[in-house]
């Protein structure tokens, strides 16, 4: 077990050095650079300026020689400055000689987008699993067409649609809900539990909307696994020798159901760190979606290659996660890998 | 339990369409109120500003916030024209190669340091060190020498006289130099937390949030009215809106539909906002590219010009907020030429012209040719709604007098690289900003044609050149005026674009704002924004420090 997992740990070197030559090409493929962005279509805003700017930020230089500068940094955990006129460093603050501390991006970006997601991948996988459950048990039943109905109407609307729609509702015509933004203005003022109540009511939409389209495809996901166990012998055994209707499901059905979900849990492990641009833009949330979505545009190459790079190294580990997840659940997978 | 929260959900959610309104508030916008001090201004920006340090940000949200802390020496008054800032007078010698501003005597910084001619010195050493990674040093590079004669003068001599300079003043914000001396201009703090001279200082910069500033007591321009101007950072410019329904900020930038028919068509909205509209900074033009045949022929151009129905694309686009302009100016302002008229849509005199240029459709097919080859050809623009519905309205009119257009939409970055640098393109639709200084040399002067640089359509005229030239060189403006009324009417009847709208720039602002002049003026309606005021019976319940 520990020869396996030392092996596919030093596999990921070279998988890493593939994964951030392979986006280090295809981001330069894209034409333009940081000094052409639309602000710069500026008469006032000379060519040799730009000259300028392009040799300040070495993109005059060969494109392997690029990599290899930004590779010489990266292995020392330096993840540079931003392009942008800000100049702020791209992974976590700096204090400079008099103390004053200029934050990170992604330091300020991250924890938004990782509470909202793990937020919502509770609430998805915890309102799946009931709901696969439902619908198994109830197959072909009201309950089970109903549920199909919901959950594939949530897949199918479009986000930022609903989201206005329920925006509008709960903050425009009622006053219930704050209608963008994470903090209400005087939240400094407010004491630690009105502030941790504030910031629930700014969390209640983006969350809903960002779980509504994740349920489909788990929620089936766990009613066919649950149909499938249903017929198994051992369910039969487990019936026939008179255990309740309730443990033969709870107790013996869904334990094995939920196996293959570690998989799924694990490749959701990089998804944690993407926003939905569209939504964060609608509830002007600042967060990684809209860090990298920008970053994009903007062609701020040391942002976008920062974020590749760690969502690249969370894949990783998240599949590493998955299997050994698998390996100890499952005695069989266990038995294979020491082999 | 469970299933029975969300078919209530589900049920709700269908039901959303037919929500019902808020009542009204209480509040009584109208009525006479005398002007006092204090309370908050809430607004929202679409982008966050980046770098509070002028010279080196480039975008619009950090100059909108940047002009609140700093001083220039010169400004542009209501009327456009340049007045006094932080300089009282400034006095152009008879060569007109030297210019000396005097400053206003006890000028003093937030931190209650002395503002002086030093500071300006340093700040244009600045902008000029190679080292700072600007991209508008070249103006001030001209500079053959600046000099602090006292602490109140400051002198700069240009080796030939160069008639932009004062305007390159007037957009100089200048930095105390008492702070910056030790720093790196391009990694400091002080970019993200300045110290300014002018109206309000900054208070707080929540990232990705909102950022707050409070009227400065040692400003130098006396103290405005209200007393704490927020700026909220949200994207979407939807839920922009639905946070002004709400009351939850004070003013944003509205589009046309919003502007021309969703706020007058609800009592509750006209009721509490009121709307402004003013010139915009930029206007939309379809530009040839000049080295492409037909279009170096001076009739095809013209053709064009009279074929296109500059009105109906301003109501189709702008839904009429906008108006047709004849020169790259202004309307309203000394350098926009009142003589001179945009081409009229004449289908008959285009038609005219093009059978001119040789232009027939000799295969009666729609389509004019010319040797055996139809006259046909692509329009280029990046992706921005209304220059794609531009697009649309430009094709129909040109389809109409035989010439089959293409429309193509790329991506900001690929269309100045692929196609503006390299000149691979017959036509395309972009905006140019109105220009506060009259000079355009970098536009239309047949020497701006290498690759990144601007005259990209290729537009040559030794004329044009000749008149361009000697505006850069007159201070006078009375002198510049003929100049440029001479080179917009050359521009105009060689017509290397077509003008088609100068749109307005549309502003939503609730009724407890008081104080805005309308109609406005040339330099829209927060040139006064210290003397608008907020009367205490009107704001909001404020939480209190």
């Amino acid at each position: 077990m520990l020869n396996y997992l030392i092996k596919r740990l030093l596999w990921m070197i070279p998988m890493l050095i593939g994964i951030s030559l392979i986006s280090f090409f295809i981001m330069h493929l894209a034409p333009g650079d940081i000094t052409a962005s639309e602000s710069s279509f500026n008469p006032k805003a000379s060519e040799e300026s730009r000259q300028k700017l392009r040799a300040l930020y070495n993109l005059d230089k060969p494109l392997m020689t690029q990599y290899s500068l930004w590779l010489k940094r990266i292995v020392k955990l330096d993840f540079g400055n931003s392009f942008a006129s800000h100049q702020r460093p791209v992974l976590w603050e700096t204090k400079d000689a008099k103390g004053n501390i200029t934050r990170g991006m992604i330091q300020d970006a991250l924890p938004v987008t990782l509470m909202i997601n793990l937020i919502g991948l509770l609430i998805i996988f915890a309102l799946s699993i009931f709901l696969g459950v439902v619908s198994a048990v109830n197959q072909n039943r009201w309950p089970d067409r109903l549920i199909t109905i919901i959950v594939f109407v949530g897949f199918a609307i479009p986000g930022f649609w609903l989201a206005l729609l329920l925006m509008y509702w709960t903050g425009v015509s009622h006053s219930w809900l704050p209608i963008s933004g994470l903090h209400s203005a005087g939240f400094e003022k407010m004491s630690h539990i009105a502030q941790y109540a504030d910031l629930l009511k700014h969390l209640i939409l983006p969350v809903s909307i960002s779980s509504l389209g994740g349920l489909a495809s788990i929620s089936l996901y766990v009613r066919n696994g649950m149909l499938d166990i249903l017929q198994q012998d051992f369910i039969t055994t487990a019936r026939a020798k008179g255990l309740p209707e309730n443990k033969v499901i709870y107790g013996h059905a869904l334990r094995n159901t939920l196996l293959p979900l570690i998989t799924i849990i694990g490749l959701s492990i990089p998804g944690l760190i993407g926003g939905s641009v569209i939504g964060e833009s609608i509830f002007a949330i600042s967060g990684m979606g809209k860090l990298f979505f920008d970053a994009v545009l903007m062609r701020d190459f040391p942002v976008v290659m920062g974020i590749l790079t760690i969502g690249s190294v969370l894949t990783l580990f998240g599949n590493l996660i998955a299997d050994i997840g698998y390996a100890w659940a499952d005695p069989r997978i266990r038995r294979g890998i020491s082999n | 339990m469970h299933i029975r929260y969300l078919f209530i959900l589900v049920f709700l959610l269908f039901g959303l369409v037919a929500c019902s309104d808020k009542k009204e508030s209480v509040n009584n916008y109208e009525g006479t109120f005398t002007s006092e001090k204090g309370g908050t201004l809430i607004d929202a920006m679409s982008g966050e500003p980046s770098n509070l340090i002028s010279m080196i940000a480039g975008d619009s949200a950090s100059s909108a916030i940047s002009g609140n802390i700093f001083n220039k020496l010169i400004k542009y008054d209501k009327n456009l024209e340049l007045a006094p800032e932080l300089a009282s007078q400034w006095i152009i010698s008879n060569d007109q190669k030297t210019i000396t501003f005097y400053l206003k005597k006890n000028l003093k910084w937030a931190d209650g340091h002395d503002l002086t001619s030093d500071d300006v010195l340093f700040t244009w050493k600045l902008v000029t060190d190679e080292k700072t990674r600007t991209p508008y040093g070249s103006d001030y590079k001209l500079v053959d020498k600046a000099e602090a004669l006292d602490p109140y003068t400051f002198r700069v001599n240009y080796k030939k006289a160069y008639a932009p300079a004062l305007d390159s003043w007037a957009s100089l914000q200048i930095l105390p130099k008492h702070i910056l001396k030790d720093e790196d201009i391009n990694h400091t703090f002080f970019s993200r937390k300045p110290t300014g001279s002018s109206y309000y200082k900054l208070t707080q910069w929540i990232n990705g949030e909102k950022l707050s500033l409070e009227a400065s007591p040692s400003s130098v321009m006396g103290e405005p009215n209200i007393n704490q101007l927020t700026s909220r950072f949200i994207p979407d410019t939807s839920s922009q809106f639905l946070e002004l329904i709400a009351d939850n900020i004070d003013l944003m930038n509205i589009n046309p539909i919003q502007f021309a028919r969703v706020i007058p068509s609800r009592p509750d909205l006209k009721n509490k906002l009121a709307l402004y509209k003013e010139l915009g900074n930029s206007y939309t033009y379809l530009g040839f590219n000049l080295k492409h045949s037909p279009f170096n022929d001076i009739r095809v151009r013209q053709a064009i010009n009279y074929a296109l129905d500059k009105q109906e694309v301003i109501d189709g686009v702008l839904l009429g907020l906008g108006e047709p302009i004849a020169s790259p100016y202004k309307p309203g302002t000394r350098w926009s030429d009142q003589n001179l008229h945009p081409y009229s849509y004449d289908k008959n005199q285009a038609l005219k012209l093009l059978h001119e240029a040789g232009f027939n459709d000799s295969n009666h097919d729609g389509i004019l040719e010319k040797d055996g080859k139809p006259f046909s050809f692509e329009i280029l623009t990046n992706q921005n709604k209304q220059r794609e519905m531009t697009a649309v309205l430009i094709q129909r009119r040109l389809k109409d007098v035989g010439i089959d257009v293409k429309i193509r939409v790329i991506e900001w970055a690929s269309f100045v690289n692929q196609f503006i640098k390299t000149g691979d393109f017959d036509a395309v639709i972009l905006g140019w900003s109105l220009s506060l200084d009259p000079d355009q040399y970098n536009i239309w002067h047949s020497s701006q044609q290498k690759p990144g640089q601007f005259n990209f359509i290729g537009y040559n005229n030794k004329d044009v050149d000749q008149l361009l030239e000697a505006g850069r060189t007159e201070l006078n403006p009375d002198k510049r005026e003929k100049i440029y009324h001479a080179f917009s009417k050359i521009l105009l009847n060689d017509s290397p674009v077509v003008y088609l709208y100068a749109g307005y720039g549309l502003t939503a602002m609730n009724k407890r704002i008081k104080g805005i002049d309308s109609p406005a003026p040339p330099a829209g309606i927060s040139y006064n924004s210290y003397e608008w005021f907020i009367p205490s019976t009107l704001r909001r319940n404020e939480i209190t420090p």
